[in-house]
């Protein structure tokens, strides 16, 4: 796909094959001042992507308290991420936030993008698009900070509410309590619309062949059997790369546990990315926190590989 | 016509309505508090209250200043650094040929698969060997690598796409390279620089733990970071006022820009996606 793109606009000149007695090295003087081009790239990529990257492996086979001399330990560190009980706990924290997660995806942002996308008048197409992507520019810290009050036991929205409804009964710690963590975390945000989410299905949605819907419409199809059997089918691609990419984004988020709960109470809201960063930043323990992350890093590259293999190429568009 | 499609519409902005409602009240609610002294937040809570108290925006104002002007130094220093060194990488690449031409691609083009979690304890114990920690460049030195890979993704297809007449005749001309890239290149790129740039702003805007990690002088501090230590010393003396000022103030200049640059901000944040 890369060098069709080039060929059709003509950037590339016959350079190897319409002289073959040229040798590389020919070329490489010939071409050199674009390498020039390319070094300062290179450079700050070497330094700071390739080279944490590989050390982060590394270390993730390492003890080392950041000071003195590293300590070969073999497996050891990935075999606590298996046997430690905190760890485990994480884990299953983290599992059932990235479901969480599945569920709003595959429903409020779809219920609003199918919404929008059924109004009859392109103006007011335009401002939900607009109006539901406001949210999105607010600083996440802001939201993050906005969604802890909202859950503040005294005078948060969430018990205020309750109360004013005569709903006291329903009222909770929110936050604060094990019970509830897990379930008010997977609550920011509601209704879940603003967001990438709302604005990939509906680019979907409007990238569905006219001729499509009208077929649709001569057959019958109408309501909930047209959004089951023609939108569904039709923006599949847009669902299945959300689900990928929500997946990827839980795997790894902890700056919004970090800023609400750090972790609690006690262990209630912990997740392996919190662990790693508390591993290095609170314990020096850099081995253990590098394979922390380098097994969340196996786990997010499989399903990227699974989703550029399997899934992105039915998708396959250009952002205009 | 026009009654007609308001009748089928009808239905769906009742819904969209609500649905848009709940979204928005907890930003209208931000709104309201952070001009009301604590009487007015206990007595009016889910209302506007008057007189508004702007001395809320004073106090907030005066903490958050230093930091938005820290934020914005670096949010534009970094995003200059990003699309400058990007588009004379995606320059080359979309427009030539060359030994390692795509190994070289690819090889910048797989760093979109590291996950920040994992280079985040190594860049750490690397930007303190350089002696970095508590400096500016500790944050833009990174935020320019972090940003190459997508740029230059996106970047190498825009200018793929330009039309090679334009840049046959600036060669017969006689330009060299960078006067084309200059020249040539760059100008017709300004849609999705823009867009980059933005990109590169918010993400210097929401970053909070690289910050946190780094930057242990509060004047070098960015908002994200200031932005919470701020709020949890105002919720310690129960004094909402303020602290919804700060979350309005923290708020107020990527919302300016939004208004300013719509197409370019929606367009930028769903590419985005792809990258995150």
């Amino acid at each position: 796909m890369h060098e069709q793109s080039i060929e059709r606009t003509g950037a590339v000149k016959p350079l190897l094959q319409g002289r073959p007695s040229r040798s590389i090295w020919q070329t490489i003087r010939q071409k050199g001042s674009l390498y020039l081009f390319l070094i300062p790239t290179i450079i700050f990529l070497l330094i700071f992507m390739y080279y944490p990257a590989f050390t982060a492996v590394r270390l993730s086979f390492y003890q080392w308290d950041g000071f003195g001399p590293e300590r070969w330990v073999g497996l050891r560190n990935f075999e606590r991420l298996f046997t430690n009980s905190v760890m485990l706990s994480s884990i299953n924290n983290m599992l059932i936030l990235t479901i969480a997660r599945i569920l709003i995806v595959l429903t409020t942002p779809l219920l609003a993008a199918e919404l929008v996308f059924h109004l009859m008048s392109d103006r007011w197409k335009y401002w939900y698009r607009v109006i539901f992507v406001i949210p999105l520019v607010i600083p996440d810290v802001v939201t993050y900070l906005l969604w802890q009050f909202i859950f503040n036991p005294s005078v948060g929205l969430a018990n205020v509410l309750l109360n004013n409804l005569g709903l006291s009964f329903l009222s909770n710690e929110w936050l604060g309590s094990h019970r509830t963590v897990l379930l008010s975390l997977a609550l920011v945000g509601f209704p879940w619309i603003a967001g990438i989410n709302f604005l990939i299905y509906l680019a979907g949605l409007q990238n569905i062949p006219r001729e499509v819907l009208d077929a649709a419409a001569v057959d019958g199809a109408t309501g909930f059997r047209r959004f089951w059997l023609v939108d569904v089918k039709l923006i599949m691609g847009q669902i299945k790369l959300l689900l990928i990419l929500s997946i990827i984004f839980s795997l790894q988020a902890f700056v919004l546990i970090l800023i609400m709960t750090n972790g609690g109470p006690g262990y209630s809201s912990m997740v392996p990315g919190l662990l790693m960063y508390e591993a290095a930043f609170q314990d020096g323990r850099f081995g253990y926190a590098c394979a922390i992350g380098t097994a969340i890093f196996v786990v997010i590259f499989v399903l990227t590989y699974i989703n550029m293999r399997y899934i992105q190429p039915e998708t396959e568009h250009s952002p205009s | 016509m026009r009654s007609k499609a308001f009748r089928h519409d009808l239905p769906l902005h009742v819904v969209l309505i609500i649905l848009g409602i709940i979204t928005f009240y907890p930003l209208i609610f931000t709104l309201f508090t952070s001009f009301k002294d604590n009487s007015q937040f206990y007595s009016t809570f889910w209302g506007p209250a008057w007189p508004l108290h702007w001395g809320n925006y004073a106090d907030a104002w005066r903490q958050l200043y230093p930091v938005l002007i820290n934020t914005v130094f670096v949010g534009l220093v970094s995003a200059f650094g990003t699309i400058f060194l990007a588009s004379l990488s995606a320059y080359v690449f979309a427009r030539h040929r060359f030994p390692g031409h795509d190994l070289l691609f690819y090889a910048i083009i797989a760093l979109l698969m590291i996950p920040g979690v994992l280079t985040l304890i190594p860049l750490f114990l690397l930007v303190k060997d350089l002696g970095l920690l508590n400096t500016y460049w500790v944050l833009i030195l990174p935020y320019i690598a972090g940003g190459q890979a997508f740029a230059i993704f996106v970047l190498r297809s825009f200018i793929a796409s330009q039309p090679e007449e334009i840049f046959e005749s600036a060669r017969i001309d006689g330009a060299n390279e960078f006067t084309i890239y200059q020249r040539i290149a760059m100008p017709m790129a300004k849609p999705i620089l823009g867009t980059l740039a933005i990109l590169a702003l918010l993400g210097t805007w929401n970053d909070y733990i690289w910050p946190s990690v780094t930057l242990r002088n509060p004047e070098l501090w960015t908002i994200s970071l200031k932005l919470v230590s701020f709020s949890s010393q105002w919720a310690s003396l129960q004094q909402y006022g303020p602290m919804f000022a700060g979350y309005v103030i923290a708020s107020i200049p990527l919302l300016i820009l939004f208004m300013f640059t719509m197409r370019l901000f929606i367009e930028g944040l769903a590419s985005g996606a792809i990258k995150a």
